[in-house]
């Protein structure tokens, strides 16, 4: 009740503003959205790319953190054949596959680390647009074209859900 | 108020029959500063931090309950993260008063009240001068829910069912003012479009094939603009060309149906075979170093050519569907081919070095036998004569260690000349030397 009542407060401003280069892409229900980032100055690692980002509320929001996460395409309930011609420039822009951009605190399967979005940094304060924002500035501060250490046995490895992952938010600098 | 007593507080404002305020229908636009940043909803009994941080009182409680370690004094101001020992209710009156100014609607909105008041006034409107609240019905003996305003003056249960003479529906008391002037189908009604009067029940066959009422053309679905009046879309969709070409748009679509369902069958096989490749492709991955690393470097100019080719083949894959089916199963098969290959090489190449070394082995033990077996003749030929002459052995054992079977004889010869001291001890040498004449010498 909580969650849903406050949710539908942001979707409706942010359906009357949003920040340059963030636009929602999915928000059909209350307990997952899509957004769309763009990293705007020129930033060579991420020029001309869209990232698409998937946030799941939980009961408590915004008590509790949503967990957020970078993916690559939309739900396939929206996958539609490539025979047909497709007019729809919001469904075509959907089925468009993403990438998840490099970054030394973004494996590659998506998993952000990022100290808000854990139990401990988060704060009820914090909306979807403002998460957006710092993973914007997260990616706009970063020159360095690589996967955090360990990456892939972390995405081999790890079956757990993203808030229950244990890490360790050592680097100050990003 | 320190933490404690402002957790402890949550008990009176979560009273029954309070109105939520957050769940209100706001009329008027209030400013954003005006919204609690935990629920964002207008404040609803604010309270203030050390750091001028505003929240809701609710929405600190339970801020707080999540966040502060447990049982701790201190906790992070959401907004700040300032540390934070004391909660204060003394917030400005003006905060407050601007937030109660907000206009609303009365929450009892579904049961008709059209009211429009200020937020602060809509606790008392609910309590005292709603009509429309619904409050439990006078008669005991019914356990639904009456109007305030339909209480008085009577205060009898009007949930008892009356038959409508016209329409012979059974409708509740209560309901029964609405149905006769507005509900029962029995009643005449004017058609918007051409302006005859029918009955409500009418109405929607009516509204189907008014020939006033204006309608899209049938192939409207197929990109047809034209809206006209019934009567008139007849001559339309005699000339509309595009309701001649509709049943070829039917066929093309029931095509294009099929096709995607098939598209999307070979697409979830495509993924089957994928996930089977990848299997394959990290099993070898994982097998393939390990058995490399014993033999030579040889090897890897051959995986390289295995991901070479399969860097050919992915190139080809993403032409078609069905090709892609084929060429991906005739990778497959090449990889095997090709890791079966180079299995066998390596194992030929192992077998081949096991059997080189073995044979530089056993060389070196023939050699070494050789070398054992010369030993033991000299070792045999030096004890003979120990096994002759017993008793001499004790003084001969110190000397043994000492001799040498290279000594030349001129040597040997002298030997017993500087030395009498030696003299016994060298006595036995001489027969030892394959040049010397002799056992004699060990007679003396």
């Amino acid at each position: 009740m909580f969650a849903t009542k406050r949710l539908s407060k942001e979707l409706l401003k942010l359906k009357e503003h949003v920040p340059p280069g963030i636009s929602v892409a999915k928000s059909d229900n209350l307990e997952e959205w899509q957004m769309d980032i763009k990293v705007l100055d020129d930033n060579p690692l991420y020029q001309n790319q869209t990232y698409r980002l998937k946030f799941t509320f939980g009961r408590k929001y915004p008590i509790e953190p949503p967990e957020v996460q970078f993916i690559t395409v939309a739900a396939p309930s929206t996958s539609t054949s490539p025979s047909e011609p497709n007019t729809d420039t919001d469904t075509e822009r959907n089925n468009t596959p993403h990438s998840i951009p490099m970054h030394p605190h973004i494996y590659s399967n998506g998993i952000i680390c990022l100290d808000l979005l854990s139990s401990a940094g988060w704060s009820p304060v914090q909306t979807v647009e403002s998460v957006c924002m710092s993973i914007q500035s997260m990616l706009t501060a970063n020159t360095k074209n690589e996967r955090p250490p360990g990456d892939a046995e972390f995405v081999n490895y790890n079956r757990r859900r993203i808030r229950d992952i244990p890490f360790v938010y050592e680097d100050d600098n990003v | 108020m320190n933490i404690h007593e402002f957790l402890s507080a949550e008990a009176d404002c979560d009273r029954e029959g309070l109105v939520d305020l957050r769940s209100l229908d706001c009329v008027s636009h209030y400013d954003s500063h005006l919204m609690c940043p935990i629920c964002h909803c207008a404040f609803v009994q604010p309270v203030r931090l050390q750091c001028d941080h505003v929240f809701c009182g609710k929405c600190l409680r339970s801020a707080i309950t999540s966040f502060r370690s447990t049982d701790s004094d201190v906790f992070p101001c959401p907004s700040c993260r300032t540390p934070t020992y004391e909660v204060l209710t003394s917030v400005p009156r003006l905060l407050i008063n601007m937030c109660d100014d907000i206009r609303v609607r009365c929450p009892f909105i579904p049961e008709g009240c059209q009211e429009t008041l200020p937020r602060g006034h809509v606790q008392s409107h609910v309590d005292k001068y709603c009509a429309y609240r619904p409050v439990p019905c006078p008669d005991t003996s019914c356990d639904q829910m009456i109007r305030q305003k339909d209480l008085y003056p009577d205060q009898k249960c009007t949930h008892g069912l009356q038959q409508c003479p016209r329409c012979e529906e059974d409708v509740m008391e209560q309901d029964y003012e609405e149905h006769d002037k507005e509900l029962c189908p029995s009643l005449e009604t004017t058609c918007v479009d051409c302006g005859t009067t029918i009955v409500r029940r009418e109405m929607k066959k009516h509204v189907e094939a008014c020939p006033e009422v204006v309608s899209p053309c049938a192939a409207s679905k197929y990109g047809c603009p034209v809206k006209i009046r019934r009567a008139e879309i007849g001559g339309h969709e005699q000339l509309c060309p595009l309701i001649a070409m509709s049943p070829y748009f039917e066929a093309q679509n029931t095509r294009l149906d099929l096709l995607e369902l098939t598209v999307r069958h070979l697409q979830q096989r495509n993924e089957i075979f994928e996930d089977g490749l990848a299997n394959i492709r990290s099993t070898l991955v994982d097998s393939a170093p390990a058995g490399m690393s014993g033999a030579s470097g040889g090897n890897d100019h051959q995986t390289d050519n295995m991901d070479e080719s399969v860097d050919r083949s992915s190139s080809v894959f993403s032409s078609n569907a069905t090709t892609y089916l084929l060429s991906l199963h005739e990778s497959l098969r090449e990889e095997v081919d090709q890791l079966s290959h180079a299995i066998t090489d390596l194992d030929a190449r192992a077998s081949m070095t096991i059997l080189n070394e073995s044979l530089r082995i056993k060389e070196d033990m023939a050699h070494t036998n050789a070398a054992v077996n010369s030993v033991r003749m000299q070792v045999q030929w030096l004890m003979n004569p120990r096994l002759h002459h017993g008793p001499r052995a004790g003084v001969r054992a110190n000397t043994v260690g000492g001799n040498d079977t290279n000594r030349s004889p001129l040597a040997a010869s002298s030997a017993p000349g500087p030395s009498s001291t030696a003299g016994p001890s060298m006595g036995p040498l001489r027969p030892r030397r394959p040049s010397d004449s002799g056992r004699e010498g060990t007679k003396l």
